[in-house]
């Protein structure tokens, strides 16, 4: 006989096999339509008492530990994942310590009510006034609100929310995204849900830890007690309950398949990006937000092809010091000991607006004021960035030799007027600092189409150029990335973008540059092959898809790539160059 | 009391970064600092109730002050209205 299976949504690859462990969902009243049924949580306290005095202050305190807990949160996720995984919890730790909040629930203990139901009245209060709004992103702020409002009366009750204390998969209705950030990684094998899509926070949560998880899994909690073995494939989306054992061993093939796969390309961590005759190609990582530093490092990044540096400007309400900027560098920096890193000056334009720069709102913010353009109408913002550049490797080399070597990128350039500016500025700063640029490399992006068809020019002001893919892509074929209509005209593979590639690498050769590739592209093996083919020496990506195209690289010669490149450009369209290009690497 | 009206620039409004940003900097002053849309006026340091005011780009905004160094607290918060708030 066959185990009972249930169809979910592969939300977060990646098998296991393991017993069940059920969260229930929270009690939520008041809240009509929740389709999750309430379930107890053991209440460790006796009824609230009618004292008010006592109330008040069972009151702050718990809004006070919430604020706190939610803060620790933040801080921990930022670390581990990123900042955008952590600014969330940010968010919710000001909704527990808003002072509206607190008073409106203090107005209702004086009326003669418990905490826990001042604490329920005020949530629900701002709840319905955010779930009323017309704006789909505030109606989206009521769940948030009762994820805290959860969180204090949890604390209020002392109650303790269950927690594995052995390897086990998770399954519930839907996990609010503290539930899954606070769950212990070590002991989740798996996660099911029954709500919730692979875009849902508990998905990219999942994703970002490694844990296999499927979402959409209806109607699985009526179907599964605690400790029931479970097998999950969070690729396919398949759910097995009480596996018999054919399928348990089918699993643990696969889990071994999955294992072995991960080995694989963990022994490929410590070996060099090259091809199968011995050319180096430089795989190094994109680096975000400090969050990625140590992932970078795990995944053998052989240094960044791209640092951003835009979360330093985008979260704060005045314009970071140098000397704020230089300790960061400097951290980034010392991740890759004798190592490249490129730095790109920040990248923003008017569709990220920061409170410190005042421009005008701008009618088409992708063609105007933006990147390096933005860096020379504010002067101040690119020659204090340059600066705290050159002071951080400068003292990162003064302590410590082992440190990373600089060089400084300049994005959204279109002319070779722009990079004389830029570089005109950065000799300006060298010289007022009295620092030595010779070991520093400048190199530009090319991302703008006139650019690409500059390059000749432009690499004999250069050391290197860098195709950012994702805007040189939306620029040539002018289809907005993120219009889900125009998305798909766009293909990496198409023969006369491969063609223009080549061009720009034929160019800066000429010249003594190098090209790299740091947009998505670059993540994807056979892209990246591709470019390879067709000159490009250095590729930066997402940390996590350096083994996959390190694998790719290493299994075929320069000439095979080269050869694979050029019947790719000969074919009559992308769909046709990527199957060219495939079928000639067989 | 110090008053002044001004116009969001915020492309996607006061979501819940800028409108913790501008809550943040209220909170920094002594005095009592409200911020009105139409004919709801709430309480400046308190991000809930400036999200409940829902604002797009384009708005106008009325920030009053009162009490201890309400004229500077004015002039600091209409400025970083002024500029837009952060926002990623």
């Amino acid at each position: 006989m066959t185990a009972a299976r249930v169809q979910g949504r592969g939300a977060s690859p990646g098998v296991a096999v393991a017993p069940a462990f059920v969260i229930a969902s929270r009690p939520r009243p008041g809240v009509s339509g929740d389709p999750s049924p309430p379930v107890e949580i053991e209440a460790a306290t006796a009824p609230p008492t009618a004292d008010p005095a006592q109330e008040h202050e069972r009151l702050d305190a718990a809004l006070e530990q919430a604020t706190a807990q939610l803060e620790a949160l933040a801080e921990r996720l930022a670390d581990e994942v990123g900042t955008d995984e952590a600014a969330i919890f940010t968010a919710h730790a000001a909704f527990a310590g808003d002072p509206e909040l607190a008073s409106m629930a203090h107005a209702a203990i004086d009326a003669g009510g418990a905490a826990e139901e001042a604490v329920r009245g005020a949530f629900g209060t701002f709840r319905e006034l955010l779930a009323a709004s017309a704006d789909e992103y505030l109606a989206a702020r009521a769940a948030d609100l009762d994820d805290v409002a959860d969180r204090v009366v949890a604390i209020l009750s002392g109650a303790t929310r269950p927690v594995p204390t052995e390897r086990c998969i998770v399954v519930a209705h839907d996990l609010a995204p503290s539930d899954t950030a606070e769950l212990p990684r070590d002991l989740v094998a798996g996660v099911i849900c029954e709500a919730g899509s692979p875009t849902s926070h508990a998905a990219i949560l999942a994703r970002s830890l490694g844990i296999p998880a499927v979402v959409g899994a209806e109607g699985v909690l009526d179907r599964v007690d605690a400790g029931v073995p479970l097998a999950v494939d969070g690729g396919t989306g398949e759910v097995l309950l009480d596996p018999d054992d054919a399928d348990q061993d089918r699993y643990a093939k696969l889990a071994a398949a999955d294992a072995e796969r991960r080995e694989q390309l963990a022994e490929l961590r410590d070996l060099p990006g090259q091809t199968a005759d011995g050319v180096h190609v430089e795989l190094a990582a994109n680096v975000n937000d400090p969050g990625a530093l140590d992932r970078a490092v795990t995944a053998g990044a052989q240094g960044s092809g791209l640092v951003r540096t835009e979360f330093l400007f985008l979260d704060s309400a005045e314009a970071p010091t140098v000397d704020e900027q230089t300790a960061y560098y400097r951290r980034v920096l010392d991740a890759f000991p004798g190592q490249r890193v490129v730095f790109r000056t920040l990248d923003i334009g008017a569709d990220k607006p920061v409170p410190f720069i005042n421009r005008p709102p701008e009618e088409n913010p992708a063609l105007g004021v933006r990147g390096l353009r933005l860096g020379l109408v504010e002067p101040q913002l690119l020659r204090d960035q340059l600066r705290a550049l050159l002071r951080a490797a400068d003292r990162a080399a003064a302590d410590d030799g082992d440190t990373g070597r600089l060089a400084i990128m300049f994005p959204m350039v279109a002319t070779t007027a722009e990079v004389d500016r830029a570089r005109a500025f950065l000799d300006e700063v060298a010289a007022e600092d009295g620092v030595d640029l010779s070991g520093v490399e400048v190199g530009i992006m090319i991302e703008v189409p006139a650019a690409a068809l500059a390059a000749r020019r432009l690499a004999s002001r250069v050391d290197f150029l860098s195709i950012g893919t994702n805007d040189l892509l939306q620029y040539l074929f002018a289809a907005d990335r993120l219009n889900a209509d125009v998305a798909g005209i766009p293909d990496v593979f198409d023969p006369d973008v491969l063609g223009l590639v080549r061009s720009v690498c034929d160019a800066a050769a000429a010249h003594g540059a190098w090209v790299g590739v740091c947009g998505e592209a670059a993540a994807e093996p056979r892209a990246a092959a591709a470019f390879v083919g067709v000159g490009v020496t250095e590729l930066s990506m997402t940390p996590n898809a350096i083994p996959d195209v390190k694998d790719k690289l290493r299994r075929h010669t320069r000439a095979e790539l080269r050869d694979a490149a050029r019947t790719a450009e000969a074919a009559p369209d992308g769909a046709a160059a990527r199957a060219a290009f495939k079928d000639a690497l067989r | 009391m110090p008053s002044k009206t001004v116009t969001l620039t915020n492309p996607s409004g006061l979501h819940a970064r800028p409108a913790s940003v501008f809550a943040k900097a209220a909170a920094t002053h002594p005095c009592a600092v409200t911020i009105a849309k139409g004919e709801r006026t709430v309480n400046a340091k308190s991000v809930l109730s400036v999200l409940t005011l829902d604002c797009h780009q384009g708005d106008e905004l009325t920030i009053t002050t009162d009490g201890e160094g309400a004229d500077a607290a004015l002039s600091d918060l209409v400025a970083l209205v002024e500029t837009g708030m952060g926002e990623s």
